[in-house]
């Protein structure tokens, strides 16, 4: 900075003052970076001074002859012998005779090397021969990266992973391999490569000795490059480190530097961070479809939670399909199996259901849901096909109210591949509409459980109830009660009116099949099994607790 | 619910704090039976799932039925077993039932085991919607299968790094291999890396990084990937490989390293013939400085196995798998090394039980790690569960070589390598070093251990994934 200020500043480049102030650093900021000056434009005027490596990597090489210690400065051996009651001498600035010094790099090869390229302060030099062409002794234990000059190992230990990484386009990183990872297929590299091409290459420098030893912008946040008053500079403190001061921004950007090609990074906004939700990911759907990635399957018992469906023709498709492809198959109204059927029965048993009422939180066009667009696939195929499919069991009863066309439905899926809750909504009878509020009778409630087909006793602490029992219902709820059997639907034909009593046939074969003496045994061999599942060796914890 | 039984579309219910996860079952018998009334929804007892509806005699209490043990993992097993048996023996009845019983206690936004099991459920309905008694439905199954491939997130680069960057599941290989071949590759002046893997090149740029800064110098790095497309598994990447081998070629040079990128579009069900094919042309005119080095990070296992047929080269010659030919074929290539990396389980059982027992008994890891490192409703979470039910779906509802996660284990690959021709090259204290220090960034249910020549990743104690390096015998 002494080349482009005053020549007050000029002097302290100069003399002590070099070492007072803090070496230029690399910016922290990108953007500040943009603006600094190439490294070594001098001053025409300036006295161009040439030291020997020797002298360069000297450390201490001022020794006080009285205790033998040594001082990187005069100025501070100086004040050292003051305590030995020793003369001393501090030089006095004399204004502006002093002419403005900058120094050469001693390796021939180095682009420094060359006068119009010196560099401004004889701290800069120092360090730009030891980072540049000198050993790297100073390793980091931690991450065995390793550095020529002790002030920068030290300020990288300090926040040896920590964050320490940052992007130009504002990621920070706490781990290299994430950094670099996103650093070559970030935008922020591109760019930087193309205005390395396309202006005049300055010399790389890898560890930022180029931007160190450089000048800093005159706006540069961080040292603030304080004219500081000619005469009389207070004695500096001894060798502190000033790099030591922003530990954390040194080394990030050595880091930065590493990669960052020496032309002056591009000024751009800095694109979002990656992780944030990326818009292409962001539905405009606006009833809850994420939540419906919870309860895959209640899909399939449930009605669709957008009660209003069997009322309006088409209410997703038209008002809002157009816009929600990504999230259809999440949506409720995909949810849609057999609406007509909307057995209040099974709508009632899933809680998470609920959810799809909450306020959505991002939609979920989770793959998850495709097994449930299966479903809607097959039902629709199973109404048209043959009545005992598998479908029938979902209770897709379509043959016996089914008015729509199955080929009309089959437009419809061809027009809207992923529209599956219109597709699903256009057979809707409309003569089953009439009769679309269930007449739901009252009825005592452990019918109820039996009517679930889970003849559970009821176990209001949560006690385990074992599938057996589950499956096979308790003898006294479940064949005790003629009303319980006539719940289940039994005695109806699959494809009647169950409707007569206000239930779908949707629910029929479940309660029927599992009320049914021999259905029942079928399903206690079947499920005979899960007692021996409590005693399964599976050593994982089922709370699945984070073992953080 | 009950609002079927309105007329006039209801508000979205809120129901801010009664979804009772993980507790079981909870049966919303209230909502059954309120009648056209009330609004159980909009009372204020949000938390029961009873809607205030006189009918029963111990309305909350009653109305909670908790299902217990039900959700205990062996018994979640047991059940899917069951449905899964019911399905290939076409039993809808029984199928449907299970289902059921099943939806109810694995909300898929349950708990770890819950949204497990929730992922197999949907698998199996998957299944039985195209086997069996549906099979009338097969045709539009195929074209819901179709659509439903739309919905796997397509990552940009830098959401994908991110991404991987969450768990040691890919992270692992990663820094396996890459210690493995920079040790390998030590004072090749051009190292040429087949990256056969599923992740997009994920792992190229901090082996960039690894080879640029080698004591001797960068050397010219040519790198070859494998675009498996139309058949890959997730993660899928929304750009394409031109774009992102340049990118890679552009890190490079600001590395000071010179690199060529090449992508040869291939399929696993042929054994990727013509990956192989090209790989063999250009060795043919290398002159023997450069070290081929061939990655396979969990893009093997989509090659089919023996289970999947087997084919005859020559009528003298008894019939081989894709995968032994693949093997053998790279072996031919004398490379300097294989990296096989690839999850540690045995998703070839040629029956859709064992095939689910075997994947339940693997596929709990992510679903139990996820929690350590992503929010629930996290876009990130549902982009990692998505792919997760991906694969359940792939094991057990697709057949022949639509079905690819074909994982084996361990020991089964270390037998194929050995038989195609490789001897074990192990791991130095060095990659083991960095994997560990690697691990320390993640949880601390993350672990490695060596098995043999191998190393493994390990969560709570369980295998997960398997880096092994291999070197012609």
């Amino acid at each position: 900075m002494e080349v482009e200020t005053s020549s007050g500043t000029a002097e302290r480049g100069a003399g002590a003052g070099a070492q007072q102030q803090p070496p230029p650093q690399p910016q922290p900021q990108p953007p500040a970076k943009k603006k600094r000056a190439l490294p070594g434009m001098p001053d025409p005027d300036a006295e161009v001074i040439a030291l020997s490596p020797k002298t360069l990597l000297a450390t201490n090489r001022f020794v006080c002859e009285i205790c033998n210690k040594g001082f990187q400065r005069d100025q501070n051996l100086q004040l050292h012998r003051r305590g030995h009651n020793l003369p001393w001498k501090l030089r006095q600035r004399s204004g502006k005779e002093v002419r403005k010094r900058v120094y050469v790099c001693p390796e021939p090869t180095c682009v420094h090397h060359d006068p119009s390229r010196a560099l401004g302060d004889l701290t800069g030099i120092k360090k730009h021969f030891c980072r540049k062409h000198g050993e790297k002794k100073w390793k980091c234990d931690k991450c065995s990266k390793k550095y020529a000059v002790q002030s920068d190992w030290k300020a990288h230990t300090k926040t040896c992973g920590s964050r320490e990484y940052r992007c130009d386009c504002g990621t920070l990183f706490s781990r290299r391999d994430s950094f670099i990872t996103h650093r070559a297929f970030c935008d922020a590299l591109a760019e930087e490569s193309a205005k390395a091409r396309a202006a005049p290459p300055p010399p790389a420098d890898e560890d930022g000795t180029s931007a160190s030893a450089g000048a800093p912008p005159p706006q540069a946040p961080l040292p603030p490059p304080a004219p500081v008053p000619a005469p009389a500079p207070p004695p500096p403190p001894a060798a502190a480190p000033a790099p030591a001061a922003q530990p954390e921004q040194r080394d990030r950007d050595a880091a930065l530097d590493q990669f960052a090609t020496p032309a002056p990074p591009p000024v751009t906004a800095p694109p979002p961070p990656p992780v944030a939700a990326p818009n292409d990911c962001v539905s405009s759907s606006s009833s809850g479809v994420a939540p419906t990635s919870q309860s895959l399957l209640s899909s399939m018992f449930a009605p669709p939670s957008v009660a209003q469906a069997p009322q309006y023709a088409d209410p997703i498709g038209v008002g809002a399909g157009g816009h929600q492809e990504r999230a259809v198959p999440a949506k409720p109204p995909a949810l849609c199996l057999a609406p007509n059927a909307s057995s209040s029965l099974f709508t009632a048993p899933v809680p998470a259901d609920r959810q799809q009422f909450a306020p959505p939180p991002p939609p979920s066009p989770s793959p998850h849901m495709s097994a449930t667009a299966l479903l809607q696939k097959a039902a629709q195929m199973g109404a048209t096909s043959s009545s005992s499919s598998f479908l029938r069991c979902l209770g897709l009863d379509m043959s016996s109210s089914s008015s729509a066309p199955p080929s009309s439905s089959g437009q419809q899926q061809q027009h809207h591949h992923h529209h599956h809750q219109e597709t699903m909504q256009v057979p809707l009878p409309a003569s089953s509409l009439p009769e679309w509020p269930p007449r739901l009778q009252p009825e005592p409630s452990p019918m109820l459980s039996s009517g679930l087909g889970l003849g559970l006793p009821y176990d209001a602490t949560g006690g385990p109830v074992s599938l057996p029992e589950l499956m096979m219902g308790q003898s006294t709820l479940f064949s005790a009660k003629p009303a319980t059997l006539d719940f289940l639907g039994l005695g109806v034909s699959p494809t009647g009116a169950s409707t007569s009593r206000g239930f779908p046939t949707f629910i029929q074969p479940i309660g029927g099949a599992v009320s049914l003496a021999g259905s029942a045994t079928v399903a206690a061999e079947t499920f005979g099994a899960a007692h021996g599942g409590q005693a399964n060796p599976w050593e994982r914890n089922p709370s699945s607790s984070p073992i953080l | 619910m009950m609002q079927f039984t309105h007329t006039a579309p209801p508000p979205p219910p809120l129901h801010p704090n009664g979804h009772g996860l993980g507790l079981g079952l909870y049966l919303d018998v209230g909502a059954t039976r309120g009648g056209g009334g009330a609004r159980p929804w909009s009372s204020s007892s949000s938390t029961t799932t009873l809607g205030g509806s006189g009918y029963f005699p111990s309305s909350a209490a009653a109305s909670k039925i908790s299902l217990g043990n039900l959700n205990s993992t062996g018994c979640m097993e047991q059940l899917l077993v069951h449905c899964a048996n019911a399905i290939e023996a076409n039993d809808a009845t029984l199928t449907q039932q299970i289902l059921w019983v099943l939806n109810n206690i694995a909300p898929a936004d349950g708990d770890s085991n819950q949204r497990l099991t929730a992922a197999f459920l949907c698998a199996l309905v998957s299944r039985a919607s195209r086997t069996g008694a549906c099979k009338a439905v097969t045709a539009a199954v195929a074209d819901a299968v179709e659509s439903a491939a739309l919905h796997v997130h397509r990552f940009t680069a830098v959401e994908l790094a991110s991404f991987i960057d969450l768990t040691p599941w890919h992270r692992f290989g990663y820094t396996a291999a890459n210690a493995a071949i920079v040790e390998a590759v030590e004072g090749f002046p051009v190292v040429h890396i087949v990256d056969l893997s599923t992740t997009h090149c994920m792992q190229i740029p901090t082996l960039i990084d690894m080879l640029a800064g080698r004591a001797e110098g960068p050397p010219i790095l040519r790198l070859t990937v494998a675009d498996v497309a139309p058949s890959a598994p997730p993660p899928a990447l929304d750009m394409p490989y031109e774009e992102l081998g340049a990118k890679l070629v552009n890190f490079a040079r600001s590395r000071n390293m010179s690199m060529d990128f090449r992508v040869v579009p291939t399929s696993p069900a042929d054994a990727l013939t013509s990956l192989v094919d090209q790989l063999r042309v250009q060795q043919l005119v290398s002159d023997g400085g450069e070290a081929l080095v061939v990655n396979c990070h969990m893009l093997l296992h989509t090659v089919p196995d023996e289970t999947a047929g087997s084919v005859s080269l020559t009528t003298a010659q008894p019939p081989v798998s894709l995968r032994t030919m693949l093997l053998k074929s790279l072996r031919a290539l004398d490379p300097t090394l294989v990296v096989v990396v690839d999850e540690d389980a045995d998703f070839t059982a040629g029956d859709v039980v064992g095939r689910l027992r075997a994947a339940f008994n693997f596929l709990w890891i992510p679903y139990d790690a996820v929690d350590t490192f992503l929010l629930k409703g996290s876009e990130q979470r549902r982009w990692y569960e998505a792919e997760v039910g991906w694969k359940v779906e792939n094991v057990l509802a697709q057949e022949g070589v639509e079905r690819v996660e074909r994982q084996e284990d361990r020991a089964r690959w270390g037998q194929r390598m050995r038989a195609a021709g490789f001897r074990a090259a192990a791991f130095g204290e060095e990659a083991a070093g960095e994997v560990k220090a690697m691990l320390n960034d993640h949880a601390a249910g993350w672990g490695m251990k060596r098995e043999d020549d191998d190393l493994v990743l390990t969560w709570k104690g369980h295998n997960v994934v398997f880096a092994s390096a291999w070197a012609p015998s």
